[in-house]
């Protein structure tokens, strides 16, 4: 059981934790929490299960397909639900848009794919010590945000887009390609997203329904590690999957749900900004 | 010094600029010779701070035209301007406190080539040695002053034509007003106007060749420094009175 | 919103013209009044859709206060559905206390709802857009799993029978006559709530929220009320909704729907009641009058909402608001009349001496106030002029609230404002402008005039929502008297026209009468005269003397120096935080110090 709980909860936790880099990313360079997050998780599992499983590409080739399919819709939302709100963004219009967005991606997923869950193939032929679906995800999560960190330190794009997040204004003054970097970090969210389903598609399979799990769990860690802040929402999101699925086998899933929601409203009464996160000051 | 309408680097005529519904600046009229040195004076709320933005392409232009180097900036955002050759030093020393302060100077030049722009950057520690001890570490770790000069050197890096520093002499010690000024006072020898805003009349007085008094909006007084009765007329221009009656 | 309805709904009450009432309930009328001829076509098909939109409109009716007209995103209103549903079929089955009637249990539904709703939307007093949308959507989830685990009183995924509803109700038509009569009837309270000064403190809150704190809005409270009536809407929207399916199981409560709800809202129009009544009758009808349609329906539904929201961010609404596509008239001068002053701050409002006294208050180690003091007389106006962050608009916000002092404190009178608690300056007797226009510019003018006034009402949450008489004079008199103060500020004309249409410089006088409404003993003005044209800048001076002739002490923050110098007895110059100097414009203008600081030397 233990080996269960481990196996499970680091994969599922991991693949929290990259739904939770894919808001932070998103969010950096526009301030914009996008329910799209979840959508582009979903398609992950799909894309690989169509690239792979129904049309018999090569492992390799549908991996990149994927993320590349998934990067395109990264630049499809930014374009259509996140651009034409940004400058009214105290009116809040982009959490309708992205979840407009949403919906649509998700019933088309539905209509277009199928109903109901559709197997992962196997990507490797051969397993490292565990399945692979319980080390890809641990793996995909290691590798994005040592990814991350190393861009935002040695690369002129990274430290880009720290600028923008920390200081959008002074940024554009400076004259750094604001619209472009928005646009690239978006595209790398929907890889980013593409990956954690794509990696998880083995236990979480190719399932349109994975949207609003994907979207809820996801945003737990960015609410308990804080936002922007990645190193945290890993940590927070191992922490997550490893909780749930302890409370799965020890005491059932409803009380794990309703332990992991007031978790999360206690943690973002007691902190709305994140518990790593500092609270604006007022203005008036 | 006299204006050289001859070849006029910037020429600003009728702008109007703001935000939404708000007109903040009502109509400028503006020009700003090659290595001149023109410094804007106002109370704040005037616009200057808008005046600047509008040129740079940061708030929008509503109503008028500005022209720099002969190009049209119309429908230019921040990024153009900057390529064209303005640099824009904006309020309170904004710089990136998560990154370092060469990472600072690298962003200035965000599309510049690597080799030449390291150059610069050389020569903007150079200027500054204080910044330039502490360039491996996070602009956080500045102080005040040493960020304003930072800010001031992210300006400077990449050469500009024209240089806009907006009140740069806010929160810092006389001896650095004077340090950031001089720089300023540098470039325009080497043939970069400069147009300066500042709160620290007396201070820019002492630099400028030419002022720019804005209130609500509008160029209330335009003269040569170095006249007279200077003062007296700025102070007419603040606190109301006819200029004919000082 | 439709500022055609608003106008109306904001003049609702007495002395209102027929007409205007007419056309206002006229579309109201129509569309229920189809709805009860249905029964002549005997089709028990479309009496079941029907009644099924008249099911929705009832939690929609409710769900609109909180997500239209207070603006919170309330994504999962399904879980208070549920709720609903449960009680009234647990209750009616008997299945965990003694069977009671139906429509008791429907009674308890409305109740446990209200209390389910305060729960799921507590949470929103903290979290604000996305954060809120997560945690109701958090709410949803949970509450069905809740109902799925505890078998023996919800049947678990096997699930209950729902409640029938005897006596006339008991026939097919007999109960869609029993949905309908609720759908009006949620209508009729929605929409008394709407046209209250709640309504309108909501609407504050959504667009100016900073605004209705400095009118007296208390968020929280106002909130918990309006959550109150959409969960026991939602409540009773469940029963029926039990009944309509005849057997519910989790399964029922699909997320789907929910986002039928939310979406209806914002395709309606956020701030509308029609428009949302019309929208939640089309997307009930949409799968069923298109079959082919049905698995599209979500999908057709979010594309409607992206549609709106990128390019009719007012929704239907909006498209039915002919009335604001008529162009203004253009050139349009504001002119004053100051004659209604004594007339507006006639009442019991005492004059006051505001004594500000030894503040400091410093932001991380920066000292933004050092130990300033000044008063202002009644009657009186006093200028606070410095440099460039020297502290003015800071002690405003001391003043009103947004900020505690360190030490110090801010007396009205003989009473002591209370540090913080911003909510409680305009009955206290403390009225404000601000630096920028703080307007709902969905509502009209007068609509928004009529905020300020919110601190006059007695009325309670209950008598607006029933529309009890002492609730209707109330309106009526607040009405009068915003109209008395768009006169005096000279936009008199403009009153039914959406503050949204109005220039510049018209929203800085708006401000200003909504700043009158309260009769306050004190007015704050940060910097009124800011992007006016010169000649609007001499009106509002006028108007400015006039208001502290009436007895007001005004406390003036401006950087045209000729208006400062022009309408102040007294003048305080700050330079980082502390008094440089004060007297009269005359010696302040002789002031070396002064110029000093400003010239910067």
């Amino acid at each position: 059981m233990v080996e269960s709980i481990l196996s499970y909860g680091l994969a599922m936790g991991a693949v929290y934790a990259l739904m939770a880099v894919t808001y932070n990313v998103m969010f950096s360079t526009s301030r914009v929490f996008s329910f799209t997050a979840g959508a582009l998780g979903m398609l992950g599992g799909v894309f690989g299960a169509l690239f792979i499983g129904r049309l018999g590409l090569p492992s390799g080739v549908g991996f990149l397909l994927t993320l590349g399919c998934c990067a395109l819709i990264g630049v499809v939302t930014e374009f259509v639900a996140v651009r034409p709100v940004l400058k009214s963004l105290d009116q809040h219009l982009y959490v309708l848009s992205t979840l407009a967005l949403t919906l649509m991606i998700q019933q088309f997923t539905a209509i277009e794919w199928s109903t109901v869950p559709q197997p992962f193939p196997r990507v490797l032929p051969f397993d490292l010590f565990v399945r692979e679906r319980f080390w890809m995800p641990v793996l995909a999560c290691a590798v994005v945000v040592g990814g991350m960190e190393f861009l935002y330190r040695h690369s002129m794009v990274g430290r880009a887009f720290l600028a923008i997040a920390e200081d959008n204004f002074a940024a554009r003054a400076l004259g750094l390609p604001e619209r472009g970097l928005r646009i690239g970090s978006y595209a790398l969210a929907g890889m980013i997203g593409g990956l954690a389903g794509f990696t998880s598609g083995g236990i979480l399979l190719a399932f349109f329904a994975n949207v609003p799990t994907l979207n809820f769990y996801g945003f737990v860690p960015v609410a308990l590690g804080g936002i922007g802040n990645n190193r945290g929402a890993v940590v927070a999101g191992l922490a997550l999957g490893l909780f749930q699925q302890a409370a799965n086998y020890l005491v059932g899933g409803v009380f794990a749900s309703v332990a992991i929601f007031s978790v999360f409203i206690v943690a973002l009464l007691a902190a709305p900004q994140g518990l790593f996160g500092a609270a604006p000051a007022r203005r008036v | 010094m006299p204006i050289s309408e001859a070849e006029p680097l910037l020429v600003v005529r009728g702008l109007v600029a703001g935000y939404g519904k708000l007109h903040v600046l009502g109509g400028i009229d503006l020009v700003v010779g090659k290595a001149e040195l023109v410094a804007v004076l106002g109370p704040n709320g005037a616009g200057k701070s808008t005046l600047l933005g509008a040129i740079a392409g940061l708030v929008p232009r509503q109503a008028g035209s500005a022209h720099f180097a002969g190009r049209d900036l119309a429908g230019m955002g921040p990024k153009d301007t900057v390529r064209l050759g303005i640099g824009h030093v904006i309020q309170d020393h904004r710089v990136f406190t998560r990154l370092s302060v060469h990472e600072n100077l690298l962003l200035a030049g965000y599309d510049l080539p690597r080799t030449a722009h390291r150059a610069r950057i050389e020569e903007m520690y150079a200027l500054f040695p204080e910044i330039a001890e502490k360039r491996n570490q996070p602009a956080s770790a500045l102080s005040g002053g040493q960020q304003q000069m930072l800010a001031v050197a992210q300006g400077v890096v990449r050469k500009p034509a024209l240089l806009m520093l907006d009140e740069p002499s806010a929160g810092l010690s006389p001896v650095l007003v004077d340090r950031v000024l001089a720089v300023a006072a540098a470039l325009r020898a080497e043939g970069c106007s400069v147009l300066l805003v500042e709160q620290a009349v007396q201070k820019a007085l002492g630099w400028a060749d030419r002022v720019l008094a804005l209130a609500g909006g509008r160029i209330v007084l335009e003269a040569a420094t170095g006249g007279p009765d200077l003062a007296q007329r700025l102070k007419n221009a603040y606190f109301g009175g006819s200029e004919a009656a000082a | 919103m439709a500022a055609e309805e608003t106008i109306v709904s904001v003049a609702g009450g007495t002395g209102i013209g027929l007409v205007p009432l007419l056309r206002q309930v006229a579309p109201f009328a129509a569309l229920f009044g189809l709805a009860a001829l249905l029964p002549l076509t005997h089709n028990a098909y479309f009496g079941l859709v029907i009644g099924r939109a008249a099911v929705y409109w009832i939690l929609v009716s409710g769900l609109n206060l909180v997500v239209g007209f207070a603006g919170q995103l309330a994504l999962g209103w399904v879980a208070l559905l549920t709720v609903g549903a449960y009680t009234t079929s647990v209750l009616a089955a008997g299945t965990a206390l003694p069977a009671i009637s139906p429509f008791l249990a429907l009674g308890a539904a409305a109740a446990v709802g209200a209390v389910a709703g305060v729960v799921v939307g507590l949470p929103a007093l903290r979290l604000r857009t996305f954060y809120f949308a997560m945690s109701t959507f958090g709410f949803a989830t949970i509450v069905t799993q809740i109902a799925l685990a505890w078998r023996s009183v919800t049947g678990g995924g096997i699930g209950v029978i729902g409640p029938v509803f005897g006596g006339p109700f008991g026939s097919t038509w007999g109960f869609y006559y029993f949905c309908l009569g609720g759908a009006v009837l949620a209508t009729w309270l929605s929409g008394n709530v709407a046209r209250s000064r709640f309504g309108r403190g909501l609407l504050a809150i959504r667009d100016a929220e900073v605004a209705a704190e400095a009118s007296g809005v208390f968020k929280p409270g106002l909130l918990v009320l309006v959550f109150l009536f959409a969960g026991a809407t939602a409540g009773v929207s469940g029963g029926l909704f039990a009944s309509l399916q005849t057997y519910i199981t989790p399964d029922a409560f699909t997320f789907d729907l929910s986002l039928l709800f939310f979406i209806a809202i914002l395709i309606g129009g956020r701030g509308s009641i029609l428009g949302p009544l019309l929208s939640t009758v089309l997307l009930t009808l949409l799968p069923e009058v298109a079959a082919p349609l049905v698995a599209w329906s979500t999908f057709l539904y979010a594309a409607l909402l992206l549609v709106i929201v990128l390019a009719v961010p007012g929704g239907i609404a909006n498209l039915l608001d002919f009335a604001s596509r008529k162009p203004l008239e253009t050139g349009r001068i504001i002119r004053p009349d100051v004659s209604a002053l004594p007339v507006l701050l006639s009442g019991h409002a005492a004059e006051r001496q505001l004594s500000f006294e030894g503040v400091t208050l410093a932001f991380g180690g920066v000292r933004a106030i050092d130990g300033l003091s000044f008063t202002v007389e009644p009657a009186a106006v006093h200028g606070l002029i410095g440099p460039n962050g020297s502290g003015k608009t800071t002690v405003l916000n001391v003043i009103s609230g947004y900020y505690r002092p360190g030490e110090g404190s801010v007396r009205l009178g003989e009473r002591e404002l209370a540090p913080g608690a911003a909510h409680s300056r305009a009955a206290a007797g403390v009225g404000r402008t601000f630096q920028t226009p703080r307007i709902v510019g969905e509502a009209s003018v007068l609509a928004n005039v009529m905020i300020g006034g919110t601190t006059r009402g007695r009325g309670t949450f209950l008598e607006a929502v029933f529309s009890l008489p002492r609730h209707r004079r109330e309106e009526a008199a607040l009405r009068e008297r915003a109209l008395l103060a768009l006169k005096a500020v000279g936009l008199e004309q403009l009153a039914q026209v959406r503050a949204d249409r109005l220039q510049h410089s018209e929203l800085r006088f708006l401000e200003i009468a909504r700043a009158l409404m309260p009769e306050p003993s004190l007015l704050l003005l940060d910097e009124p005269a800011a992007g006016l044209a010169p000649d609007e800048i001499a009106l509002l001076g006028g108007l400015i003397i006039a208001i502290s002739r009436a007895g007001v002490a005004v406390l003036l923050v401006e950087h045209h120096t000729d208006l400062v110098f022009g309408v102040c007895e007294n003048i305080t110059v700050l330079n980082l935080g502390r008094e440089l100097t004060h007297g009269t414009p005359a010696e302040i203008v002789a002031h070396q110090d002064v110029i000093d600081a400003y010239l910067g030397s």
